[in-house]
């Protein structure tokens, strides 16, 4: 084999699932395609491919931008050319096991800030609820249109080694990612000519007319007034604002153009106040309604919570969720698909310790290189330990600042996230690799994309896959 | 349509606009400063745009193009007119056709790429200019083919031609002030005939009038002429019918902007060339800016007037 070959320096990590090779180190059916496609194009080609893809994110404004000394530097959401392959089979199951998860979520949520039946029976604790920083007092017995408070979710799956989905993280607020999902997909119809049809990959371009008939469906108006709410300009994720916007043909509105009179909520407009009825709201709750939450926040309405609580205007997604999506109140998720659907859980948890609780607590320090810990209430990958990666000093300090409040960290085994081939230096290298497919809730039922977003962790031998901290994106192809 | 949303379409042409004449004004100045340099001075053209709080100064052509493109300190600068248009541009998607959105953003990925001002310094500077002139012409071109007649358009060019009667006027002072220092007929024609190039009428000029630059001749096609896209007249009746526009869609109030419109334009139209010349052209041009000045703050309380 020369030494330049695609393939030379494939090095399969150990007891490590790989979507592309089979443990016996044959080409798994799904990929057979594409890889075929791969090895017959030259590396000049590819690299040109990779060079392009770069070029059409840039031109097309897919990037976000980092503001130093003053001038501002539009950086892309790094993409690998290689697509993330998912048969039929597996996506029949985690579309079911998602389905399933966001009912139970949905119906945890109605229940907490309602009845509480869940806590009545003794299956969730009430200072798990009432400790959560993302619980919202001012939710309760607040009436929710199809009672439907998520929306929009975008749940993390990894896939461990035994070649089993689980979930890593549901993330039942303002996930992002999904023009992504839609900008990668339109790359790869120009970087492989032809491939797409003839693998029969299935189509995710429904994806804002599906969010825009939800939205829709949630007013009592037949042609309500629906708007996406941007913290503006700076964000991070405005290019995802705009472009949703933009495909559903809304109007992209940032705080200061709305105003609330007497309960209602009104845009300002060249001839007047104009009324909104359905509200994505991108900014976080805590943004969200200056009177009633952060009250420095330059974000958000004045009055908007008052106005949804009076049923004037509906919020994308619910605020409050918080309360579902939390490290803590993810170790409960398989009981509540018992407890309210009666079911099994299709998609599995990761074992997860509760740093509360004493006896876990001492277990976790005594396999702590086997573990990460996390903070209950952190996202992004920060506050994390890596157990395995992290020096005894930094184990030390961490733990040291863990004991002052354990309930609020939770520990898992470090899994081993599946790998996928990338296009790096003209060869392919495995990466670690996650997947957050969308899923869409309204009142009848649940719809979600086929695919969604691989992230990859480009760093070699790295697990974290946040765009903050070395990761890129993959298309997903959802075959057959 | 917000009025954020009207705001940043008016806006988005202005920069454009602006930037599309000075474009039009370094590249006159070039060829003529690199043939007099003692009567084109860059002096003037930096004086006007530049608004930054540090006073620049240089006679060589390449680095007062480079400071009037690239620097970064002066909001007028072409690379910030652009980044300003692009981000108005990124905040209204939704509002303007997708291939004005990808030929604004492609303009100013060209015009941030690193090796462009060693494009300026070591080659052809009228290739240079001719170049992000380019990006504006498609831009217009672009606007015109693909946007739909509605709001955002109408707002689009208030902004366009605002900006463009702003510029008629200040392109014309700038040369009356040089003008005033020198008593030489020749030298006059000089500047007359520059003001016709800065302003892309120069061969309208020489089809109506042959090759004999007479002030009043060039006056009367700068300020009146009705088929020059580039006169007082002709920019002004264009503002006022994107205006009229918006009041009939009831997207704007009619209060007075028609009235100090319909006013702007019978006073440039009917205002006979030797009655220009008994008040000066100078205070000619004061009026139609103070005009101008309160066409513009009666389109801004459309903004501001619902902002409670």
């Amino acid at each position: 084999m020369s030494k330049d070959h695609l393939f030379s320096s494939y090095d399969q990590l150990s007891s490590t699932w790989d979507e592309m090779y089979s443990s016996n180190s044959e080409i798994r059916e799904q990929y057979d395609m594409i890889i075929d496609y791969l090895k017959n194009t030259s590396k000049k080609t590819l690299s040109k491919k990779e060079e392009l893809s770069k070029q059409l994110f840039m031109s097309q404004g897919v990037t976000f931008t980092v503001y130093s000394d003053n001038e501002g530097i539009e950086k892309i959401f790094p993409f690998d050319i290689v697509p993330r392959i998912i048969t039929a089979a597996e996506w029949d199951k985690i579309e079911r096991g998602i389905k399933q998860r966001i009912k139970a979520l949905n119906l945890f949520i109605k229940d907490i800030y309602n009845e509480q039946f869940i806590i009545k029976d003794g299956i969730v604790p009430a200072d798990l609820i009432y400790s959560c920083p993302n619980y919202l007092r001012e939710m309760k017995g607040v009436k929710v249109p199809h009672d439907v408070y998520v929306h929009i979710a975008g749940v993390d799956l990894i896939r461990n080694n035994d070649g089993e989905f689980y979930v890593l993280e549901d993330n039942l607020r303002t996930p992002s990612g999904v023009s992504y999902m839609l900008e990668n997909r339109e790359i790869s119809k120009r970087l492989y000519p032809g491939i797409l049809p003839r693998n029969n990959v299935r189509s995710v371009s429904n994806y804002p007319n599906l969010l825009y008939k939800k939205l829709q469906e949630l007013s009592y108006n037949s042609n309500p007034n629906i708007v996406l709410l941007t913290p503006g300009i700076y964000n991070s994720a405005y290019y995802e604002h705009t472009t949703l916007a933009r495909l559903m043909g809304i109007e992209l509105v940032e705080g200061s153009d709305l105003v609330v009179k007497n309960h209602f909520v009104y845009m300002k407009t060249t001839n007047g106040l104009k009324q909104v009825d359905v509200i994505y709201r991108r900014v976080d709750d805590d943004f969200l309604d200056p009177l009633e939450f952060n009250a420095k926040s330059v974000l958000g309405v004045a009055g908007i919570m008052a106005a949804y609580r009076k049923g004037n205007v509906n919020i994308i997604n619910a605020p409050g969720t918080g309360v579902a999506d939390d490290k803590a109140t993810y170790v409960y998720v398989p009981d509540m698909i018992k407890y309210y659907l009666g079911e099994e859980p299709i998609l599995k948890n990761i074992k997860t310790y509760q740093l509360g609780r004493p006896d876990e607590l001492q277990y976790v320090v005594d396999n702590i290189r086997t573990m990460v810990i996390k903070k209950t209430d952190g996202s992004g990958g920060y506050g994390m330990l890596m157990g395995h990666e992290a020096t005894d000093e930094e184990i030390k300090d961490y733990l040291d600042n863990l004991r002052k409040k354990p309930e609020n960290f939770i520990a898992q085994p470090i899994l081993k996230l599946s790998t996928a081939p990338c296009y790096i230096n003209g060869q392919l290298s495995p990466r670690c690799i996650d997947l957050r497919p969308f899923a869409l809730s309204g009142k009848d039922g649940i719809d979600i994309c086929p695919g969604g977003l691989t992230r990859v962790a480009l760093k070699k031998g790295s697990l974290v896959v946040n765009s903050s901290q070395g990761g890129g994106s993959k298309d997903t192809w959802v075959i057959q | 349509m917000l009025s954020r949303v009207a705001n940043n379409l008016i806006w988005l042409e202005r920069y454009m606009e602006r930037g599309n004449g000075m474009l039009s004004l370094l590249k006159v100045n070039y060829y003529a400063n690199q043939d007099s340099p003692e009567l084109f001075s860059w002096e003037p053209i930096i004086r006007n745009y530049n608004a930054s709080s540090e006073p620049f100064h240089t006679e060589d052509a390449i680095e007062c193009i480079e400071f009037l493109v690239f620097n970064t300190g002066n909001p007028n600068s072409i690379l910030n007119l652009v980044i300003k248009a692009r981000e108005n541009a990124r905040s209204v998607q939704e509002h303007i056709s997708r291939e004005l959105w990808l030929s604004l953003n492609n303009y100013y990925l060209y015009l941030t790429r690193k090796d462009l001002i060693k494009k300026l310094r070591e080659e052809d500077p009228i290739a240079f200019l001719d170049e992000l002139k380019k990006y504006h012409l498609t831009h217009n071109g672009t606007m015109d083919i693909t946007q739909e007649r509605g709001p955002a358009y109408y707002f689009m060019n208030v902004g366009k031609f605002l900006e463009r009667v702003i510029q008629i006027s200040d392109f014309t002072e700038m040369k009356l002030i040089e003008i005033a220092k020198t008593s030489d007929s020749l030298e006059q024609s000089f500047y007359w005939k520059n003001l016709l190039l800065s302003v892309g009428g120069y061969q309208l000029y020489l089809k109506t009038h042959k090759s004999s630059f007479q002030e009043n001749h060039v006056i009367t096609m700068i300020f009146q002429d009705k088929l020059f896209p580039r006169s007082m007249y002709y920019c002004v009746s264009k503002l006022g019918r994107h205006i009229n526009q918006l009041i009939e869609i009831q997207e704007l109030e009619k209060n007075n902007t028609e009235f100090l419109l319909g006013k702007l334009e019978s006073t440039i139209k009917y205002t006979s060339i030797e009655s220009i010349n008994e008040q000066g052209l100078h205070n000619f041009i004061l009026g139609i800016k103070e005009d101008i000045r309160n066409i513009s703050m009666s389109i801004n309380t459309v903004y501001f007037s619902h902002s409670s």
